[in-house]
């Protein structure tokens, strides 16, 4: 790219140009006034030319063409250094002129990156940005160490109507009135002079002004002076000036108003004066000091002899001239050469200008004047640019230039950025953008916060340009701009900043820069008045989880201040505050399903189902065929949609959650709905779901769902939602008329300012394709209305949550029907028998526990609830067909609660009623579900034992153990369930014994024993005290007893003893027991708790198919003097299973080997009635209930009695039946004698349908220790 | 010394999966924003860097003022077919400090990295939650750094 039409090198060309410095006197001025513009004003439109084609000789002799040129004209005043506060107030006015511009931006919506990427190069960055770099660099004019600002010609004016004008050239050029930097020595004072004769037409005609002019000529000398005309229309408003003036407006002449007399002749004699001022009077004389001062330099420089005395001079000259002040005055020869080579630029003699800048940098570095070495680079750089010479050089002597400012600290500052500016200009034009990004933004750390801002924004710009575009740098630098303009105070240009930046950061996942981003531009829109896009992009932010306390309270606190501003209330699609989880969305509405409690809504369907599936009548019942299955005018014609009844609310669950750590108020929480009343288009919203899809995408405002008061209402719910807290709330809704009910969405007021509102996502059909199992899961936001319906509410009364294992309560089960019509036919089912069971009648004549203690009459309750039984075995309970519940009635109902086992429950009841009216629904059903938790409390176990020495006698140990930690208890009574059972304390231990309370963490053992009352060996079962039931409790009298053949104990029982049936192992079970025990009342004030432990199937340890017993005398005395005694005994045999055993009793004289109650370092011994008495045997003897042990006669090795009978012998053994065997026993010395070595074998023949386990087949047993005493009788 | 150090791990479309202050410095509110807008724009450069060069530690790619930016590039990962190819990006915004501190930092950072990618739970590209991943994090970060 030629460098010349580069934009650096049109700047250039315009602003590094010469100079010409005005003086006017004071009626000259006034003349130009008249037009509305001062002389300079009015000349400088014609100091630029654009083909001004003069040649130009310069150090060589080749000529070349200028064609554009450019002249300055500055005022004498204006030709001195600004000072900072001018110039800076001069920035800020072209950058807050900007403002208003930028002011309609802002409303529109923010830049896309399409729309960004889109636009010419040109305009990406604001035009009034070039005329502020212009501005920035304009502010260094006239400085100290650069020439190029020096003037070059001054223009003396004088108007025609001064007195002595020749005079007034002399004092207009006085040294007094003169730039002080002329004064100084900075400048050259001896310029090229022009004297100019201005002569207002409009004051007089020509002639006077001519005179002048002959006589200037006169004296100030021939080519030097001229006159100028002005003021030649006689028409004030000059219409056709307007036009003319058209041309030259774009070069700075903005403010000129009012009244213009100047015509088109006037206008081309100012060109003219121009014209000619540039190109024979500028040009020339400057050809003609690059000629001079090159020669100069010559001849001082140039050549080796005077580089070595240069050299040797300035080492010499050093120090004292650093001291000064002024080092270089314009007739040093650093400062010629400085000129020369100004000149030679502007002239663009770059090639000449170059060599004498390089020149004069050594020079500098020499003497240390870093100012001025800084200045000498900056313009080589900017000469190897125009010469398109090495980019490497340039680039060095820019950056050597921009540090070296810096480096002087302040004063080098302003320097820097427009070399900084000239260095960006130059890499931008070499489209190197990433660096002249880079340099942009080392001015601007350099500059105040608005200046940086300005030039921040042009880096932004050139990341924009780089290839490849960097837009992530674009948006940061942005957002760096904004910043500082925010803090200069121009929030106009801050909010354009960040919006310019906004689409880098869209959909952005960083966090932090999101909410810096919107938080910012909300609230700069909310501080220029702009409210809605405030709060439009606050809304974004305010629902950040992530930020601290201080920072969210401060993005609440703005948003909620602009919205109070904007003083309307503001609805607000999808506000973010509070969340409302729609996931979590639940609709609850009830056609013939109902439920007690909002609880119980959320239990499973299926559970429900199952629970139901015996009660309610089977759906294709109500079908007679297949063609007319469903009814014409049947609302249930399209699945999808729901049942709701008229005046019954429809639930809506939902979450919100509160992302904030600061608590919100959130208000007004209701439910969008419409209503639809007329059939036809209820048809089609039922029908159509493309109408709801309609619906959903063309979000309706929401002034069309104001509550509908006619149709229906709505509840309105108001929360507060602290800190991350997550509230689940419900909505309701009552439908009032028949149609259609459309759920649309939420809406609520955020701290009583604004509205949000959402609306419910209808599911695709895609989705539902998929199978979301259910129609209750997935969001059903359509229901048909229909009217009103009987309902039934229900509860059970104190329903405990925690109970104790066995706790027996009676409980009431309430019903009421707030409705008008009655219903009938009332059924229920629980899911839990166990725990729940309805009484079988609707009064109890005693209060309870008395309603369960035996009554004399008690035996026929017994058979009503042995019928019940039965009934209930379906877990259906139906209540008495005559049950009807009238509208605006309660009815009661006794239900038994029992806790069987320790655990968590969920008990499930339903309740089926059918309607007395005809209606849509031909019933309902009220669900009921409740959680108990039943905690340990009593944990009874049995262990029974047979009893070797009696028949069908068992001994039985009872366990108790409390678990509770803190809960004592009274046993009182021990029951057995079957009535053949007799139960009775041990003979050895009476009941004052037993312990009348276990306290917590109490293990108690007991011994009972229990018989089988239908042995006729028994004799005692007539005896009142030996029953089915014991009393545990002390003082306890037999009319304390709880009869547990009564309902509820028994049914429960029941229960208990199905479900513990399940687990029990063994197909031998003897007996259940029941321990009714009584917490031990910690206040009396509560009424009496009783708990009831089951234990059903109990078995004895090891159980036999056979028992036997010797019977026989103890005690016999003989004189062994005579004979040898014979003893007879009998052993009996009893068959206590259903088939016949064949039983062979074997006797033998010797002791049995594997007596295992023996132990086993005696069995080596073998036989002998008498046995050591050792300690070790003691105490085995008494850890073992049947112990054997006797004194055994080690010398003995036979036994000293025989059996004389048999020796074998075999019964056949019916299903249970008894038999005896005598047996005879020979004995011949006194002693204590054990007849147990015999034993017994069997055989079992099973029945034809038996099945008997293998290992049953065949039995045997040893014999059980009998002892006769024998003693030697008189 | 209060040293600054944002640590940030950026997965693909420039989503930064974890982010971790592991300088000594006070937590700061305000420059929460300031570092993620560095990291975020220093993303550009490493863009093009990471193509440059075979070694996966880019030194430092990005300054600002005084705070430089060192970025770890792991091998491209084929997310699915249809996504470009992406890599995943360590960046570490710090003050200036040894690079072979930060370099093994890195490593180690990488090393924890896979073992998380590698876990059959983990959606490449989301975020990572692990505590624990967090807390080796910062202790490698004490220890480099």
């Amino acid at each position: 790219m030629d460098p010349l039409r580069s934009y650096l090198g049109r700047l250039l060309l315009e602003d590094v140009t010469p100079v010409v410095m005005v003086l006017t006197t004071p009626l000259a001025e006034a003349a130009c006034r008249r037009s509305g513009l001062s002389f300079v004003d009015m000349l400088s439109p014609f100091a630029l030319f654009k083909k001004i084609d003069v040649p130009v000789r310069t150090a060589s002799d080749q000529p070349y063409r200028l064609q554009m040129f450019k002249i300055r004209m500055v005022y004498a005043s204006g030709v001195r250094k600004q000072d900072d506060e001018a110039a800076d107030e001069r920035l800020k006015l072209v950058v807050s002129e900007a403002n208003e511009k930028a002011l309609q931006d802002l409303l529109s919506d923010p830049p896309q990156l399409e729309d960004v990427l889109n636009k010419p190069e040109a305009e990406l960055c604001p035009s009034w940005i070039k005329r502020f770099n212009r501005e920035l660099m304009r502010t260094l004019s006239f400085s100290e160490h650069e020439t190029f600002d020096h003037p070059v010609a001054c223009l003396l004016v004088v108007s025609s109507k001064d007195k002595e004008p020749i005079s007034k050239f002399a004092d207009l050029f006085n040294t007094n009135q003169l730039p002080s930097l002329l004064n100084e020595g900075v400048m050259d004072p001896q310029v090229l002079k022009h004297y100019l004769v201005l002569h207002d037409q409009q004051d007089g005609p020509q002639e006077i002004a001519a005179n002048i002019l002959v006589e200037m000529r006169s004296t100030l000398g021939l080519n030097d002076c001229k006159l100028l005309c002005i003021n030649s229309s006689t028409q004030a408003d000059g219409s056709d000036a307007d036009n003319s003036w058209l041309p030259y407006k774009a070069h700075g002449l903005q403010n000129h108003e009012g009244a213009c007399f100047l015509n088109m002749e006037d206008m081309n004699q100012i060109k003219d004066f121009m014209q000619d001022l540039a190109s024979n009077h500028i040009i020339p004389y400057m050809e003609q000091k690059i000629r001079v001062l090159n020669q100069q330099v010559a001849t001082t420089r140039k050549g080796f002899r005077n580089q070595i005395k240069n050299l040797w001079w300035r080492k010499r000259d050093d120090v004292p001239e650093a001291a000064n002040g002024l080092m270089y005055t314009f007739t040093s020869i650093e400062s010629q050469i400085r000129v020369l080579s100004d000149y030679a630029f502007m002239l663009r003699d770059y090639e000449l200008a170059l060599s004498n800048y390089r020149l004069l940098s050594t020079d500098y570095k020499l003497d240390k004047a870093w100012k001025r070495f800084a200045g000498v680079q900056e313009m080589s750089g900017l000469c190897y640019f125009m010469l398109d010479q090495s980019r490497k050089d340039a680039e060095y002597c820019m950056e050597n230039a921009f540090t070296t400012y810096l480096r002087i600290g302040s004063s080098g500052q302003r320097n820097a950025a427009r070399c900084g500016l000239w260095w960006a200009e130059m890499l931008k034009t070499r489209g190197q953008h990433r660096e002249a990004s880079a340099v942009y933004f080392r001015i601007s750390n350099e500059e105040p916060s608005l200046h940086s801002a300005v030039l921040l924004e042009q880096a932004a710009c050139c990341y924009l340009l780089s290839s490849p575009r960097m837009l992530r740098k674009y948006g940061f630098h942005l957002i760096l701009a904004g910043n500082s303009y925010y803090l200069s105070d121009q929030k106009q240009h801050a909010v354009r900043a960040y919006r310019n930046a906004m689409f880098v950061y869209k959909q952005n996942p960083w966090s932090y820069i999101n909410n810096h981003v919107h938080f910012n531009v909300g609230r700069w829109y909310g501080v220029l008045g702009i409210f809605d896009v405030a709060i439009k992009h606050l809304l974004e932010v305010i629902a950040c989880s992530h930020q601290s306390l201080t920072t969210q309270s401060m993005f609440l606190n703005d948003f909620f201040h602009f919205v109070q501003s904007t003083g309307k209330k503001f609805d607000v699609y999808k506000l973010q505050l509070p969340v409302f989880n729609m996931s979590s969305l639940r609709v609850v509405y009830e056609d013939h399903r109902t439920y007690a409690s909002n609880s119980d809504v959320d239990v499973n369907e299926s559970i429900w189902h199952e629970l139901e599936e015996e009660m309610i009548p089977s759906s294709s019942v109500v079908r007679t065929n297949w063609l007319d299955t469903q009814p014409k005018n049947s609302p249930f014609r399209n699945n999808k949609a729901c049942v709701c009844v008229v005046g019954e609310a429809v639930k809506l669950n939902v979450e919100l959650k509160n992302p904030l750590q600061i608590s919100v108020n959130v208000s007004g929480i209701s439910l969008i709905c419409q209503l639809s009343t007329d059939a036809s288009s209820a048809e089609t919203a039922a029908l159509t779901t493309a109408a709801e899809k309609d619906m959903a995408n063309t979000k309706p405002s929401i002034s069309t769902f104001e509550s509908d008061e006619n149709n229906f209402t709505v509840s309105k719910l108001d929360i507060v939602l602290g800190g991350g807290e997550t509230k689940r709330i419900q909505l309701e809704v009552t439908p009032k008329v028949v149609g259609i009910l459309k759920l649309v969405g939420i809406r609520w007021t955020l701290s009583d300012s604004v509205v949000g509102y959402q609306y419910f996502e209808v599911p695709t059909q895609k989705k539902n394709k998929k199978g979301k199992r259910g129609a209750r899961h997935s969001l059903n936001n359509n229901l048909i209305v229909i009217k009103g319906l009987p309902k039934l509410t229900g509860n059970i009364d104190c329903l405990p949550t925690k109970a104790f294992t066995g706790d027996l309560q009676i409980l009431t089960l309430n019903l009421s029907n707030q409705s008008e019509h009655a219903v009938k036919h009332v059924k229920m089912k629980i899911s839990h028998p166990r725990f729940l069971i309805p009484a079988d009648i609707p009064d109890l004549d005693f209060e309870f526990p008395q309603c369960l203690k035996k009554h004399v009459q008690s035996d026929n309750n017994a058979v009503v609830s042995k019928g019940i039984k039965g009934n209930f075995k379906g877990l259906l309970f139906a209540f008495p067909q005559d049950t009807k519940i009238q509208g605006g009635a309660t009815f009661s109902w006794p239900i038994w609660f029992h806790a069987p086992i320790p655990g968590n429950f969920s008990l499930y009841l339903s309740l089926y009623y059918e309607m007395e009216s005809t209606s849509d629904i031909p019933y309902r059903t009220l669900r009921m579900h409740y959680n108990v938790e039943v905690l340990p409390s009593l944990d009874v176990s049995f262990a029974i034992s047979m009893c070797s020495s009696r028949m069908q006698e068992y001994i039985v140990r009872m366990d108790i153990m409390n678990k509770t930690p803190s809960e004592s208890f009274a046993p009182h009574q021990l029951s057995c369930v079957d009535s053949k059972w007799a139960v009775s304390a041990l003979p050895s231990s009476n009941s004052s014994s037993f312990v009348d309370t276990i306290h917590a963490n109490q293990a108690v053992s007991c011994f009972f024993k229990i018989k089988d009352l239908r042995t006729s060996s028994c004799i005692e079962a007539a005896d009142k005290s030996c029953g089915s039931d014991m009393v545990l409790s002390s003082g306890g009298s037999s009319t304390d007893v709880y009869d547990v053949s009564l309902s509820p104990i028994t049914d429960f029982h029941h229960q208990e003893r199905y479900q513990q049936g399940k687990l029990a192992k063994g197909p031998h079970s003897l007996l259940d027991f029941i321990l009714i025990s009584k917490a031990a009342a910690v206040n009396s004030s509560k009424s009496e708790q009783l708990l009831s432990h089951h234990t059903c199937h109990c078995s004895p340890l090891s159980q036999n198919l056979v028992w036997w017993l010797m019977e026989g005398p103890r005690t016999i005395t003989h004189d062994f003097s005579k004979s040898c005694c014979e003893a007879n005994i009998q052993l009996a045999i009893h068959n206590s299973s259903e088939d016949n055993i064949s039983v062979r009793v074997v006797t033998s004289d010797r002791m049995p080997d594997k007596n295992q109650n023996v132990p086993s370092h005696e069995s080596s011994s073998g036989q002998g009635g008498w046995y050591d008495v050792s300690l070790e045997n003691d105490i085995k003897a008494i850890s073992s209930p049947k112990g054997t042990h006797l004194p055994k006669e080690s010398s003995d090795s036979t036994t000293p009695f025989v059996w004389c009978s048999l020796s074998s012998a075999q019964v056949d053994l019916k299903p249970d039946s008894c038999a005896k065997i005598p047996l005879k026993v020979c004995i011949f010395a006194p002693g204590t004698y054990n007849f147990s070595n015999y034993e017994l074998h069997w055989k079992v023949h099973p029945s034809e349908g038996g099945q008997v386990d293998e290992n049953e087949r065949s039995g045997g047993g040893q014999g059980h220790p009998f002892y006769v005493t024998v003693l030697q009788g008189a | 010394m209060a040293s600054t150090a944002c640590f940030v791990i950026v997965s693909k479309n420039d989503i930064p999966i974890y982010e971790a202050e592991v300088g000594s410095a006070p937590k700061k509110e305000d420059l929460a924003y300031h570092h993620q807008f560095i990291l975020h724009a220093a993303l550009d450069v490493v863009q093009d860097l990471a193509w440059t060069t075979n070694a996966m530690f880019l030194r430092s790619v990005d300054r600002f003022n005084d705070l430089v930016v060192s970025v770890y590039v792991t091998a491209v990962l084929l997310i699915s077919l249809t996504a470009s190819v992406t890599h995943t990006r360590f960046m570490l915004l710090h003050d200036s400090r040894s690079e072979d501190g930060i370099k093994s930092f890195f490593q180690e950072v990488h090393e924890l990295y896979i073992k998380i990618f590698l876990n059959p739970l983990y959606l490449p590209g989301s975020r990572i939650a692990s505590s624990h991943f967090d807390t080796k994090v910062r202790a490698l970060a004490r220890k480099y750094l």
